[in-house]
């Protein structure tokens, strides 16, 4: 799957951009007659009054990946974010989903979510018994709002959900075990597509998950019911990673990244696995060569990430001759933290977490179905 | 019972005497008897019901030849053509009271066959005889099995609702309970949703109407449901109907059925179930409302039209006629939006996303999910924008073989766009994929897009005729666009098939099905003003009106006098009108000039056997001609030498000279027998080319001679 996807991306973007280019010379001839197109509310054009923009083509240009962001900048997010909950972001490692905009989601009604989605599983587990709303069973579900972690107005709180098991056997002084977390949310999106979605949608496009992939699975469906979303898996395409190590790696003069790893697929036969390990001091160099440090722009530009990663290949050429930019790269990591190419991450440092999980939000609201 | 009624004959039985004796009375009496028996014969059914209702508890049963005797006529008419309802009342009444005993219980019951309905106090009184407790178990499980059987043709199940509470008592019964809960699972609506959990099926109701209060779940082994127990009824039943057909139906193309979810055993990515209808999980459950599971009948959603609740997911709504039926008037923007996130992410994720590693169980699926979708499109007669979204991706990277049909029909139902986006979206994917593929694929291509064009013109003509009705209909979701720009679309869309026909014809030799196709194309284009009310007239390119010309098939020929006799009537009333009413539109003069063109073209070589056309752009050198030897070359294709028509011609030759040996068709020009060549023509079925030469040269079947001058415009 993950080689699909590179492909389709280009795609996608070349769609937009040749759109947007031509998007003020709209036909407009002066009308004789004015002509409406009868339109139910489910018919929607993609050609329409630009309200819905995921569904107009002129403004999925708005959704292309963006050729520049700012540099990742070191915030002490425990000023804002209670520490515990920090503290539960930062050791797992999670699996990534895109979720469509929950619709009727509630942050005031996380108990009673709790509730449900508790004695669904039950349900779900024990096929064919009915369980009452509300009985204390097998599991316990706890729904909490992770709250600071938005960074614009339109960013809706994140959640964090937690589900603890009690062993059949265990003694009644034994604490119920957490056997899954998982936690939605929506970090710096998109303003204008939040604005775009009608007031009774909830947009938390970025699903992390922990734990078994049965309970997943149970709590996806919940989900779906419920709220009438849809989730799908988040691959990380090489763009992304490329943008992590360049952010990653312009952080080690202020905090130390220990090293930087990365992990190539080559396509040959069998497959090579090039495991590439640089010391942070030296990456930082090659990248202050190609982003000077003390540049007053601190936006980095899609060219200089490109220019980076082909220095860190032409070095490896240069000792191993091979090209790593015939194959795929799958993984990056620091000590801020990595990612996988089939969408797993893993978060290390606690104060870069808003651009990491700005980048994160960004790729999956790239997935919303138009 | 077999025991049972060995046992009669012992018993000695007051009627059975009087019956014999009167067996044994002389030939007189026998007579009157006789007579008797035939004024009983007048009715002899409406008197064997009056017996049963006025057998009274206590009446002796065993040996009752009379009783027997009156069943016997009841049972045999039950079977043959069915109960009225008010005899249904009696005899349950009477099987249930057991006033004619335990045996005759189960028997009437068996042949408790409705002929058109069954009255709701006959059931609820029936429920009351279950209460009072006297009935064997046998018989009552018979009498609910029988409930259960006849449930859609009781008249009204309002009182039966109030009794709920009774009937749910019963479910402590051990071998009532399956039926019981059977039956409480038709008759539970919402409102009966506040009782206690109990049993598996019900309880899935339970959920389906309350989620909030129940979580279940089944295993997919037991989702049977409930077991048809009553077959032999049903058999019967269905035989009665069949003859008293039409007198009660019961309309199940358009109840809703609430289904389970399918059985789970499923590829683990899959995104193409359409999900079972429930209620919202966050409804409100003081308000009086109607769920569209609960719903049965068109009448019932006509009635609760204003109270109905939109389901927990919005794509279940695609499941059923009677939804899409409610989705049409739906005027809620955000379910509309839930339904398109749920089919765009359904499409992006089975064939953007994970491409489909051609496994042909995977084929079917998507085929019959791309079909719903049709259906409700063609349902609803408007495409959803997350479908044309979807299709703009999907076209570039489509093989133009998968799921081709599907695909196409959708492509079809994409509505109107500004002529820039069809560039970008449309035509450029669909030229790579048109000049890439054989020539049936072409042939979908043309037809694909006829059906667009038809689509956008009928939703423009109807659009002409509502006037500014749309606008006030949804403020929010009607596209404003200048009739200007609807014209710019249409034009190009014709330009751009004209641009593909010309050059398919070109690559595939002029095949006749891509010919065909390509005409029918352009019957439709060119009654755009006519039929459509649309001012605009394009004319075919040369590389499609040439080859429709000299096509060695009669039915291309054809189909081309056709389309030129409706271009003539279209440009004739377009005229008129610009001269009439100073019309704001105009039809450009070029494509009078075009038009004229076409036409002398077609006249003069079929017509008026000339070749040169002046300043036409086919003029061909002489010498070039004469290198080919052929003999006359300037009536080669006039109405007896084309191509097309040549056998016509040879046929009409040995009917006319049969005893001729040198076939000479120069002759047929010549006096009476043009016109009669004229008439076996037309004959032959060939509308289009008749209404073209009456129109454009006056020749009527033998009205005038052949040396008319064309009527250009």
């Amino acid at each position: 799957c993950s080689n699909h996807l590179p492909a389709l991306f280009f795609f996608w973007l070349g769609v937009f951009l040749i759109i947007m280019e031509r998007r003020g010379s709209a036909v407009n001839t002066p009308a004789s007659r004015p002509v409406t197109r009868r339109s139910k509310s489910y018919g929607r054009s993609c050609v329409e009054a630009p309200s819905y923009f995921w569904q107009t083509p002129g403004h999925l240009a708005v959704l292309k990946i963006p050729n520049s962001r700012g540099t990742a900048k070191s915030q002490t997010i425990t000023n804002k974010v209670d520490p515990e909950h920090i503290a539960l972001l930062v050791k797992n490692e999670w699996k990534l989903s895109y979720i469509t905009p929950l619709h009727h989601f509630r942050h005031t009604r996380l108990k009673s979510y709790s509730k449900h989605l508790s004695a669904f599983i039950v349900a779900e587990k024990q096929q064919g018994v009915a369980v009452e709303v509300g009985l204390e069973a097998g599991f316990k579900v706890t729904f909490s709002a992770v709250l600071g972690l938005a960074e614009n107005d339109e960013d809706a709180e994140t959640v964090f959900i937690q589900i603890q098991s009690k062993p059949v056997f265990a003694a009644v002084a034994d604490a119920p075990k957490v056997v899954w977390r998982g936690w939605l949310t929506c970090v710096n999106g998109d303003l204008e597509y939040l604005r775009s979605l009608p007031p009774d949608f909830v947009s938390l496009p970025l699903f992390c998950t922990s734990g078994p992939e049965s309970l997943t699975t149970l709590v996806k469906s919940w989900f779906e019911r419920v709220f009438d979303c849809n989730f799908g898996c988040l691959a990380l395409n090489s763009t992304t990673l490329n943008w992590l190590t360049a952010l990653w790696t312009g952080c080690h003069p202020t905090c130390n990244i220990r090293h930087l790893k990365l992990a190539w697929s080559l396509p040959t036969q069998p497959p090579l696995d090039v495991s590439y390990t640089v010391n942070p001091q030296d990456a930082w160099e090659l990248w202050n060569s190609i982003h000077p440090e003390e540049s007053t722009d601190d936006r980095i530009d899609i060219q200089e990430v490109q220019s980076f990663i082909n220095g860190l290949e032409a070095h490896f050429f240069r000792h191993f001759k091979i090209f790593l930019s015939a194959g795929t790269l799958v993984k990056v990591s620091t000590a801020l933290g990595s990612a996988h190419v089939d969408g797993k991450i893993k978060i290390g440092n606690s104060d870069y977490i808003t651009t990491l999980l700005t980048l994160l939000t960004e790729c999956a609201l790239l997935k919303m179905p138009a | 019972m077999a025991d049972l009624s060995n046992l009669a004959g012992l018993g000695s039985d007051p009627s059975g005497e009087i019956d014999s004796s009167a067996s044994s009375a002389n030939n007189r009496s026998l007579r009157l008897a006789e007579k008797e028996k035939r004024k009983g014969e007048a009715d002899p059914f409406g008197l064997a019901v009056k017996y049963l209702s006025q057998v009274e508890a206590g009446t002796v049963v065993r040996g009752n030849d009379e009783l027997e005797r009156n069943m016997l006529v009841v049972e045999t008419v039950a079977l043959s053509k069915g109960l009225p309802s008010e005899v249904i009342t009696v005899l349950l009444d009477l099987a249930l009271s057991l006033n004619a005993g335990t045996g005759n219980c189960a028997r009437v019951l068996k042949f408790l066959i409705p002929a058109t309905v069954v009255p709701q106090e006959a059931i609820v009184k029936g429920v009351s005889w279950l209460c009072v407790g006297k009935m064997p178990m046998n018989a009552q499980v018979l009498f609910v099995r029988w409930v259960l059987t006849v449930f859609d043709l009781i008249d009204c199940k309002d009182n039966l609702r109030s009794i709920y509470g009774f009937i749910f008592s019963f479910v402590t019964e051990e071998n009532l309970c399956p039926f019981i809960c059977h039956l409480l699972y038709l008759l539970t609506m919402r409102e009966h949703g506040e009782l206690q959990p109990f049993l598996t099926q019900l309880l899935a109701l339970y959920k389906v109407f309350r989620p909030d209060l129940v979580t279940l779940s089944l295993p997919s082994r037991v989702r049977t449901g409930f077991k048809n127990h009553n077959s032999t009824w049903k058999v019967a039943l269905s035989a009665v109907q069949r003859k008293n057909k039409g007198a009660v139906l019961v309309d199940q193309s358009l109840s809703l059925d609430v289904k389970e979810k399918p059985s789970t055993r499923k590829r683990v990515r899959c995104h193409l179930s359409i999900p079972p209808l429930s209620s919202a999980f966050n409804s409100n459950s003081n308000k009086k409302v109607f769920c569209l599971q609960e719903l049965r009948s068109f009448r019932e959603l006509l009635e609760n039209i204003h109270n109905i609740e939109l389901p927990a997911q919005m794509g279940s709504l695609l499941g059923s006629a009677l939804a899409l039926h409610y989705l049409d008037c739906v005027q809620d923007e955000s379910a509309s939006l839930r339904l398109n996130f749920w089919l765009g992410h359904s499409l992006q994720e089975e064939f953007l996303l994970c491409p489909v590693d051609g496994s042909s169980d995977n084929t079917s699926e998507a085929c019959r999910f791309l079909s719903t979708i049709l259906f409700s499109q063609q349902f609803l007669q408007e495409g959803f924008s997350s479908t044309e979204s979807f299709l703009y991706k999907f076209l570039s990277v489509w093989d133009g073989c998968l799921l081709r049909p599907q695909i196409l029909d959708l492509l079809s139902d994409i509505p109107l766009m500004p002529s820039f986006y069809m560039h970008k979206l449309l035509f450029e994917p669909l030229k790579q994929l048109y000049f890439t593929s054989t020539v049936f694929f072409k042939c979908s291509i043309i037809e694909c897009l006829n059906s667009m064009l038809i689509k956008w013109l009928t939703w423009h003509s109807v659009s002409a005729l509502e006037g500014g009705l749309d606008i006030s209909l949804n403020s929010n979701s009607t596209m404003t666009m200048t009739l200007s720009g609807f014209m710019d679309s249409v034009m190009e869309l014709v330009r751009f098939v004209g641009l593909l026909a010309s050059e398919g014809l070109r690559l595939e030799n002029c095949h006749v099905l891509l010919l065909n196709q390509t005409l029918a194309f352009y019957e439709t284009v060119c009654d755009m003003f006519l039929k459509y009310s649309l001012p605009l007239i394009i004319m075919p390119p040369a590389g499609v009106f040439y080859p429709a010309l000299f096509a060695t098939d009669s039915v291309s020929v054809d189909r081309l006098g056709y389309i030129m006799y409706r271009y003539r009537k279209n440009l004739t009333l377009a005229k008129k009108q610009e001269q009439q009413r100073e019309q704001t539109f105009h039809i450009s003069r070029n494509t009078y000039k075009e038009f004229n063109r076409n036409l002398q073209a077609m006249v003069n070589s079929m017509w008026n056997s000339w070749w040169c056309i002046p300043g036409s752009d086919i003029e061909i050198d002489k010498d070039l001609i004469s290198l080919s030897k052929v003999a006359e070359p300037w009536c080669r294709f006039d109405l007896i030498h084309h191509p097309a028509l040549f056998s016509y011609a040879i046929e009409f030759h040995q009917r006319c000279w049969p005893e001729r040996k040198n076939v000479d068709l120069g002759s047929i020009k010549t006096g009476k027998y043009w016109n009669w060549y004229m008439e076996f023509l037309f004959n032959q079925g060939f509308d289009g080319l008749n209404n073209f030469i009456q129109t454009n040269t006056g020749h009527g079947s033998g009205l005038s001679s052949q040396d008319d001058r064309t009527k250009t415009l």
